[in-house]
C-alpha cells in the first residue's frame, strides 16, 4: 500500500498526464462498472428473493435458462468449430468463399436471426407453410435453440478460425511423421492447441446466451427464460426488487464460467501457446475423405441458411403482408425512411460508444501492461468484469444506478452510449492487451529513454503500433452496439429510440414488414459505415486476426 | 540539470545496488564508480545480472537496495525519461512505424527542441553516422549494421552525458561486429562520452574497455583494466571466464617484488604477482597459465634448462584457423589442460604440428594418444590465490 502511494506520488511529480489518465479510467470503471453492480446487488429485499425462489413460473424460467445455456452454447461452439475447421484445416472446396459467410451474420444484430426464423419457419412461414404446407410452429425451445445457435456460432467461428490459423501446421505434420493417425493428430495435437480459444469462445457465447433477450422475446413464445422475465418484471410491473433478483441469478453461472475460464487460462498459460507464434507454410495434413465431404456439406447448408436468412429479411421488407399477401410494396421502406430517428441514433450512439470503448480499452491495456501504476490487478478485473455480466442484468443495474441523484442519466443518450461501451469493453481490452503483449518492451523503454513520458510513449509508439488491435476493438464494438438489445432495451426513452428496440417492438406487434424493412436498413447502413471506415483508413486491415491473439 | 562537478566525483556511482526477483537474487551489493569519459564494460555469463544493473542505471528497474547517482545526483524515483542517459538496446528497438529521420528526430521532439535546430541536429547526426542517404527508409528496409547505427544516432543526437549499451553488437555477423566495434570505440573516444557497456563476449570486453567489471551470479568478481584482468584474474571464475586458464597447484618458496617463486610438481617456477596479493613462504596456492603460453614438444625432446616442464598425453585436438588447440592429460594435474599452438610459427620443436605436417603431406606427430612434453614460456605464469 505504501509503495502504491509512493508510486502515485512519483507519478504526480513526474508524469501527471499518466496519473490523470489513470484516474479518469479508474473513475469511469468505478462509476460505470462497479457502482451499478453494487447497486443492483443491494436492491432485492429478502422478500424479493423469497418470491423469486418460490414462484413456479420463475423456477421454470431458471430451468429453461439453464437448458438453453447448455444446448445453445454447445451447438454454437460445435458448429463454429466445425465450420472453422472446414475452412482452415480441411480446406473444403470454396473455403475462401465459405470463410466470409459467418461474418455476414456477425454484421447482423443477433435477434435478426429470430426475426428471419419467423418469416421463414413461423406459423405462416415461407418455407414451412407455403412450400411444405406444414402447420408447425417454431415458437418454443427448439426454435429458440436454432435461432441462438445461428446467432452465436459466428463468434465461435471467428475465434476458432484465428486459432486454427495460428496453430503451427508443422506440429501436426510432425505428429503425422511420428506415426500418429488422423484422429490421433486431431485429438492429441490440434485440439489441445486451440483449447484456450475454445474456452474463450465458450465463455463469450455462454454470457451471450444468458443475457440474450431478442431471440427469446421473438421466438420463445410461452417458453420464458430469465432474461425475458427480468424485462417483464421491470417494464410491466416496475418491480425493481424482483427483476434485480432474477438478473442476479444469471450472474451465478456467468461468474462461475468466467472464473473457470480465467483459471484454466492462467493454469495452462504457455503450455498451449503456439510454438514460435507463427504459423508455418506447410499445408495441414489431409483429413479423411468422408469427413472432408461432410464438412463441405455443412458449409453449404450453413451458407444456404445465411442467404435465406438475409434474403427473407429483404423479402419481408418488400412484401405487403407476410404470410397473407406476398405482393411487392415499398410501403415499409417509406415508413423506415420517414421514421429514421431510431436508425440515426443507433449509428450515432454505436459510433460514440466505439470511440469510448476503444480509447478506454487501449488506455487500460497500456496502464495494466506497461503503465507501472499501482492497483493493476483491480484495474484488470474491473475491465474484464462486464464480460461476466449478462446484458439484461447490466441493463437493470444501469437503470437502478442512474435514475436518481447526481448521476441521473436515464433517458439520455449518454447512458446508452456508456452502456454499449461497457458491454464490449472486455473484448476490446483483451484484444488490445494481447497486442501490447506482442510488442517488445524495448520499444516503449527506448521511447522513455529518448525523453517520452509514459503517456507520450503510449500516444507516439504503443498506440500506432497496435492500431490494428485498436481498429479491431472499434469495429467489434460498433458492429455489436448497432444491433444490441439486451442492455439498451432498459435504457431507451421516448427521446432516444434505437433501431434494434424499434424492430423488436414492431415484430412484437406483428408488423413483420416494417420490422424487416428496418432490420434490412440497419444491416445495410452498418455495412456501408464499415465500408467507409475501411476506405478511409485505406490499409489492408485484418481485424479478425486480432481476436485470435486475444482468445489464445 | 546535472551538477557539473567535473573532476572530483565519478560520473556514475552505484552504491550497494541490490535487486531480487522472486527467489532469485539478480544483483547483490553492487558498487561501482564509472569515471567521466571512460568506457566501462560489465562482462559476465547470461543471467549474471549485468543487464539488470544497466537497467537500474537507465531507470527501467527500481533497485531494492542501494543508490544510483549520476553526476552527483541521486536518481531514486526519477523516471527514465528524465535521467538524461542514452541507451542502445540489444534489439535496437527502432520504431518500426517511423522513418530513419523520424527515429532520429524522436528524442529531439520529446525535448521540445525548436524546429530549425531540430532539423539541423538530426541532419548532422545522420551525416556523422553515414545515414543521410537512408533518411527516408524504414527500419525493416535496413541491414543489421545500418539499424545499429540508427539506434546509436538516435541516442547521440541528444548529446547525452552517459551512454548505456546492452549487447549492441550481439545481433550482427562476426565481420561486421569487428568493424562496428572499432567504429564504436573511435566515436566514444572522440566524443569523450561516459559509456557503460554490457556484453557476454570477452573479446569485445577486452578490446573496448578502459575498465572491465566481471560479474557472476549478481556479484562483482573483479574490477580492473582489461590487461590486469587477463593477466591477474581475481579468482577462478574470472580466470576461466575471461580467456581460458590452466591451473597449477603450487607451494610458495619466496616472495619478491612483483613476482613469486613457487614449487610446482617438484620444479621451480616464477609467477607474476599482482600488487594487492601477498602470499607467504610455505603457503600452498594456485598459479594460472594461459593456453597460448605453453610450448609443446615431442616426448623426450630437448627443452631449455630451468624451464618448467611436464609430460602429457593428447586427449583431443581441434583446428581453429590461426591456431590448433590441444586438450592434454598432464601428469600430476587433475584437470585437462588446454594448449594453443599458433600455426604460423609453430612452437612445436620436433617434427611440427599436425596441421603443418598435413600441409607437407605427411601426418606423423601429434594425434590423440601421442605422448608429449609441455613447457612454459618464461614469465607467463600468474599467481592467482
Amino acid at each position: 500500500m505504501t509503495t502504491g502511494l509512493k508510486r502515485v506520488g512519483r507519478l504526480w511529480r513526474y508524469d501527471p498526464g499518466l496519473l490523470l489518465a489513470y484516474g479518469l479510467a479508474g473513475l469511469f470503471l468505478l462509476v460505470f462498472v462497479v457502482w451499478p453492480l453494487a447497486r443492483v446487488a443491494l436492491e432485492p429485499t429478502v422478500a424479493d428473493w423469497r418470491q423469486v425462489f418460490t414462484t413456479p413460473r420463475w423456477q421454470r424460467a431458471a430451468g429453461n435458462t439453464a437448458l438453453m445455456l447448455v444446448l445453445s452454447t454447445t451447438s454454437s461452439l460445435l458448429l463454429g468449430t466445425l465450420y472453422a475447421f472446414a475452412v482452415t484445416r480441411a480446406r473444403v472446396p470454396g473455403a475462401q468463399l465459405f470463410s466470409a459467410v459467418p461474418l455476414f451474420l456477425l454484421l447482423t444484430p443477433p435477434f435478426v436471426s429470430g426475426l428471419a426464423f419467423i418469416l421463414l419457419l413461423g406459423r405462416r412461414g415461407l418455407f414451412t407453410y407455403h412450400l411444405l404446407g406444414l402447420e408447425t410452429s417454431i415458437y418454443g425451445w427448439h426454435g429458440l435453440w436454432l435461432a441462438q445457435t445461428l446467432s452465436f456460432f459466428p463468434v465461435a467461428y471467428l475465434v476458432l478460425r484465428g486459432a486454427f490459423m495460428a496453430a503451427d501446421t508443422s506440429l501436426e505434420q510432425a505428429a503425422r511423421g511420428l506415426g500418429a493417425g488422423r484422429w490421433q493428430v486431431l485429438r492429441s495435437v490440434t485440439l489441445p492447441l486451440v483449447t484456450p480459444a475454445l474456452l474463450a469462445a465458450a465463455l463469450f457465447i455462454s454470457i451471450g446466451v444468458l443475457g440474450d433477450f431478442g431471440n427469446p422475446m421473438l421466438v420463445g413464445g410461452r417458453f420464458q427464460v430469465l432474461a425475458t422475465a427480468v424485462y417483464t418484471q421491470l417494464t410491466g410491473w416496475a418491480s425493481f426488487g424482483t427483476s434485480a433478483a432474477l438478473g442476479l441469478i444469471l450472474l451465478v453461472p456467468a461468474v462461475l464460467l468466467f472464473a473457470t475460464q480465467q483459471w484454466v487460462q492462467s493454469a495452462t498459460q504457455g503450455r498451449y501457446a503456439t510454438v514460435g507464434g507463427r504459423s508455418s507454410s506447410l499445408p495441414p495434413p489431409a483429413v479423411a475423405p468422408w469427413l472432408h465431404w461432410s464438412l463441405f456439406a455443412l458449409c453449404v447448408l450453413v451458407t444456404l441458411f445465411v442467404v435465406a436468412n438475409l434474403g427473407v429479411i429483404l423479402m419481408g421488407a418488400l412484401t405487403r403482408l407476410w404470410g397473407v399477401d406476398f405482393s411487392l410494396t415499398l410501403e415499409h421502406a417509406r415508413y423506415v425512411l420517414s421514421h429514421v430517428g431510431g436508425l440515426g441514433n443507433s449509428l450515432r450512439f454505436a459510433a460514440l460508444a466505439s470511440v469510448l470503448c476503444t480509447v478506454l480499452a487501449g488506455l487500460v491495456a497500456f496502464l495494466v501492461k506497461r503503465g507501472g501504476v499501482p492497483g493493476r490487478t483491480g484495474l484488470d478485473l474491473a475491465t474484464l468484469l462486464p464480460a461476466a455480466i449478462p446484458g439484461t442484468l447490466m441493463g437493470v443495474a444501469f437503470v437502478l444506478a442512474f435514475s436518481q441523484g447526481p448521476l441521473r442519466l436515464t433517458g439520455t443518450g449518454i447512458i446508452i452510449v456508456v452502456g454499449m461501451a461497457v458491454s464490449y469493453l472486455p473484448v476490446g481490452y483483451r484484444v488490445c492487451a494481447a497486442a501490447i503483449d506482442q510488442l517488445r518492451t524495448s520499444l516503449d523503454e527506448s521511447a522513455a529513454n529518448l525523453g517520452a513520458s509514459k503517456l507520450t510513449a503510449f500516444a507516439t509508439v504503443v498506440a500506432p503500433l497496435t492500431r490494428q488491435a485498436l481498429m479491431a476493438a472499434f469495429v467489434f464494438c460498433f458492429v455489436q452496439s448497432v444491433g444490441t438489445l439486451s442492455t439498451v432495451i432498459f435504457l431507451v426513452s421516448f427521446d432516444t429510440p434505437l433501431a434494434s428496440v424499434t424492430i423488436l417492438n414492431l415484430a412484437d406487434q406483428g408488423s413483420w414488414g416494417r420490422a424487416a424493412a428496418l432490420a434490412a436498413a440497419l444491416i445495410i447502413v452498418t455495412m456501408v459505415a464499415l465500408a467507409l471506415l475501411f476506405l478511409i483508413t485505406g490499409r489492408r486491415f485484418k481485424p479478425f486476426q486480432e481476436f485470435t491473439r486475444a482468445g489464445a | 540539470m546535472l551538477a557539473p562537478d567535473r573532476n572530483s566525483t565519478p560520473h556514475v556511482r552505484l552504491t550497494g545496488l541490490g535487486k531480487v526477483y522472486g527467489d532469485t537474487r539478480a544483483v547483490t551489493d553492487f558498487s561501482l564508480e564509472v569515471p567521466r569519459g571512460s568506457f566501462t564494460t560489465l562482462l559476465g555469463p547470461s543471467g549474471c545480472g549485468k543487464t539488470t544493473v544497466l537497467r537500474m542505471v537507465a531507470g527501467f528497474v527500481e533497485p531494492d537496495a542501494g543508490t544510483v547517482s549520476i553526476g552527483g545526483v541521486d536518481q531514486a524515483g526519477r523516471p527514465p525519461n528524465l535521467r538524461g542517459v542514452g541507451m542502445v538496446f540489444q534489439d535496437y528497438a527502432l520504431f518500426p512505424h517511423m522513418s530513419v529521420l523520424k527515429n532520429v528526430e524522436y528524442g529531439l521532439r520529446r525535448h521540445r527542441v525548436p524546429n530549425a535546430e531540430l532539423r539541423e541536429r538530426a541532419a548532422r547526426a545522420l551525416e556523422q553516422l553515414d545515414l543521410t542517404a537512408l533518411a527516408e527508409r524504414y527500419p525493416h528496409q535496413l541491414s543489421g549494421g545500418q539499424q545499429q547505427r540508427v539506434a546509436l544516432g538516435r541516442v547521440m543526437v541528444l548529446e547525452p552525458e552517459v551512454l548505456l549499451m546492452d549487447e549492441p553488437l550481439s545481433n550482427l555477423d562476426a565481420k561486421l561486429r569487428l568493424r562496428l566495434r572499432a567504429e564504436l570505440r573511435e566515436l566514444q573516444r572522440q566524443l569523450g562520452i561516459t559509456t557503460l557497456y554490457v556484453t557476454h563476449d570477452q573479446d569485445e570486453a577486452l578490446s573496448l574497455s578502459d575498465q572491465l567489471v566481471v560479474m557472476n551470479e549478481g556479484r562483482i568478481q573483479q574490477v580492473a583494466a582489461p590487461q590486469r584482468v587477463y593477466a591477474g584474474p581475481a579468482n577462478r571464475f574470472v580466470a576461466e571466464f575471461v580467456g581460458l586458464a590452466n591451473l597449477l597447484s603450487v607451494t610458495v618458496r619466496e616472495v619478491g617484488d612483483g613476482y613469486v617463486n613457487v614449487s610446482a610438481a617438484g620444479q621451480d617456477l616464477t609467477a607474476c604477482l599482482p600488487d594487492e596479493r601477498t602470499p607467504k613462504a610455505g603457503e600452498t596456492g594456485t598459479v594460472m597459465v594461459r593456453p597460448e603460453h605453453v610450448v609443446l614438444s615431442e616426448a623426450g625432446a630437448h627443452v631449455p634448462p630451468d624451464t618448467w616442464r611436464a609430460s602429457a598425453v593428447i586427449a583431443s585436438h581441434g583446428f581453429f584457423g590461426s591456431f590448433e588447440r590441444y586438450w592434454l592429460r598432464v601428469e600430476g594435474a587433475s584437470e585437462v589442460w588446454l594448449v594453443d599452438v599458433p600455426l604460423v610459427s609453430s612452437g612445436f620443436t620436433g617434427s611440427g604440428s599436425t596441421a603443418t605436417n598435413e600441409l607437407k603431406g605427411r601426418r606423423t606427430a601429434l594425434t590423440i594418444g601421442s605422448a608429449v612434453t609441455l613447457s612454459l614460456l618464461r614469465g607467463t605464469a600468474s599467481w592467482l590465490w
